[in-house]
């Protein structure tokens, strides 16, 4: 750390694995941590562990981790002088960034200007257009009034095209439309539905990739002109939106094109004046890039990244944030081997509801390769109201069948008991020829698990 | 209060009116000022009792359980805890008094902003199980009281 650090005490904001997390590297730095926490979180992991731990509301998380002036008030009467937001939550709210910076507090993440243009999904793509990051053939820009404008747009782009809510994000507000015929209703409802959901009914349209992949790419920067790229993921094995197992790097691309839209992700970064860690989503399907938004955080799947590289991505964070200049130039990063994250939920294998409740056995797998990033211990109860991840496995491997390997024996070895996990299904995964070939789209998992249901 | 006390010379009739009725909006009981002369304005206002009332409409219970229960006094919010009015000597509650359902007993205080403690039922004071002066969770229990048995 500097001689004359910003900060020297950090209040997290957030629960969870990832409160963990934050408070390990902060540790690491010398830096004290203020664990805030709701009434449901009290037996956390983290918060028993904090430098000083702080209840400021009730289980809900409005009154909690999602009140940006309890967050504040907390920081002030604990003598935390920097906020980590982890992710979710308040993590790209450009207001509370803002306000964190206007209470003079450090906000360890981008400027709040940063957050709010990447929240705006039309403009973060004209941005990233101008700053040559490959995007989807679309409207670039709201939606005209007439619907043959409409119409005549969408085929142009060519169908079948998505209509897509510009406030929207994370799979929702959105709708495929594969015939002209059905594109006003479309737009109309989406409008609508957009309107409730983000009180923004502006609409714009792409080009909608059949069988793409998700691939998106990690950046760092710090605040003295220096953007890093630091590789890919490959994060296809979604359902309903929801990532369920990552990889880096993503197999089969070559990593002469990864580098390429790696270094436009590093230039637009510079040109934006990003600061801190943020990922570039896109889409890639035949040979083609287009991105479709930016998170303007640490994201759950940052360790496979971590263990590929060998950096600790939320400890450069902190650095960032402390005004220090990255150490690593990009000519020093190195890619190697192969690292999957499995994200391990507290959910019923077959209907994916959560399960709640209190774990009475959890026994780690270990051994080479093996990291896991999960604050629960044994006897701790989940509580009902969040989201439903425990934690994450990862298996890094010198090739990615070595990494499978490992993963596999991991899971086997791993036993919980009191809650229903998905273990087994991330155990069917590793086994499935397809997912042990790689390069998987998007719907891959959905159609598998279709397939499985019925019999 | 968004400006010193000293901007308002006099309590007004009507201003008092008008601070009765924002209090009322708001969903507040009592509204404390003091001036730097020592002149004090202070309005209490009735409010459906909701919150509290519901805290305690449990199913009932006989009157020797209800001797038996003590009733725990917990934060409503997060702040440094005093059981004592910083413009006063005498605690707001000290072991052994009686205290009405909706009584302050305590204040939280953050910065400017103080935050009352109120008692969720009618009883005595029978212990102080938090430390004034430190920094408190929302949730914490501060104080256990006797409920008054019923008439």
């Amino acid at each position: 750390m500097s001689d004359n650090p910003r900060f020297d005490r950090v209040l997290i904001a957030n629960r969870g694995e990832i409160a963990l997390r934050i408070q390990r590297a902060c540790r690491q730095l010398g830096l004290e941590t203020v664990a805030i926490y709701s009434d449901a979180d009290a037996d956390s992991r983290h918060v028993r562990e904090a430098d000083i731990a702080l209840c400021i509301g009730p289980a809900a998380a409005s009154r909690s981790y999602l009140d940006p002036d309890g967050l504040l008030l907390a920081a002030r009467a604990t003598g935390a002088t920097a906020i980590h937001p982890g992710y979710g939550f308040l993590s790209e709210n450009a207001a509370f960034a803002d306000a964190v910076e206007a209470a003079g507090l450090t906000f360890i993440g981008p400027t709040g200007a940063s957050i709010r243009m990447m929240g705006d999904k039309i403009t973060a793509k004209r941005t990233m257009l101008a700053a040559g990051v490959p995007c989807v053939p679309g409207s670039d820009g709201p939606l005209p009034e007439s619907p043959d404008d409409v119409i005549a747009l969408a085929e142009k782009i060519g169908f079948p095209v998505i209509v897509k809510a510009s406030g929207g994000g994370g799979g929702r507000g959105m709708r495929v439309v594969h015939l002209a015929e059905d594109l006003i209703d479309a737009v109309g409802l989406t409008s609508r539905e957009a309107q409730q959901a983000f009180g923004n009914p502006t609409l714009y349209l792409e080009r909608f990739m059949q069988k793409p992949r998700h691939i998106e790419i990690q950046v760092l920067c710090d605040t003295h002109g220096t953007a890093l790229w630091l590789g890919a993921r490959d994060c296809s094995l979604q359902r309903r939106h929801q990532k369920v197992l990552e990889e880096a790097p993503a197999p089969g691309i070559d990593p002469a094109v990864i580098a390429e839209i790696g270094e436009r992700c590093a230039r637009a970064c510079r040109q934006i004046g990003y600061r801190g860690a943020g990922t570039f989503e896109f889409l890639y399907e035949d040979g083609v890039f287009a991105f479709i938004e930016m998170n303007t955080r640490v994201q759950v799947e940052h360790p496979v990244t971590e263990q590929i590289t060998d950096i600790d991505i939320v400890a450069e964070q902190l650095r960032i944030a402390q005004g220090e200049k990255l150490a690593i130039r990009q000519e020093d990063i190195v890619f190697r081997g192969h690292a999957i994250e499995c994200r391990l939920n507290a959910e019923d294998a077959l209907t994916f509801l959560p399960s709640p409740g209190t774990v009475t056995r959890w026994d780690l797998p270990g051994g080479p390769g093996i990291r896991i990033d999960s604050h629960v211990v044994s006897g701790y109860t989940i509580p009902p109201y969040y989201d439903s991840l425990i934690g994450k496995i990862i298996g890094y491997g010198a090739t990615r069948e070595e990494a499978i390997a490992r993963l596999r024996v991991a899971l086997a070895e791993m036993k919980v008991e009191g809650i229903s996990t998905n273990i087994g299904l991330h155990q069917d995964l590793l086994a499935n020829p397809d997912v042990r070939k790689g390069g998987m789209d998007i719907h891959f998992l959905e159609k598998w698990l279709e397939e499985r249901a019925t019999p | 209060m968004t400006g010193p006390a000293s901007q308002i010379p006099v309590f007004d009739p009507d201003d008092i009116a008008r601070i009765a009725e924002m209090l009322a909006t708001a969903g507040l009981e009592t509204f404390e000022l003091s001036g730097p002369d020592g002149e004090r304005l202070f309005i209490k206002i009735s409010q459906p009792r909701s919150l509290t009332e519901e805290q305690n409409a449990g199913p009932p219970r006989s009157q020797e359980a209800l001797a038996d229960t003590c009733v725990a006094v917990r934060t409503p919010y997060f702040g440094i805890l005093s059981y004592t009015h910083p413009l006063r000597d005498a605690p707001f509650a000290p072991v052994g008094s009686r205290v009405r359902s909706g009584d302050v007993v305590a204040l939280l205080t953050l910065e400017t902003l103080q935050i009352p403690v109120p008692s969720p039922a009618d009883g005595e004071v029978i212990g102080i199980t938090a430390q004034e002066g430190e920094l408190t969770g929302f949730g914490t229990e501060i104080m256990k009281i006797r409920p008054a048995s019923p008439a």
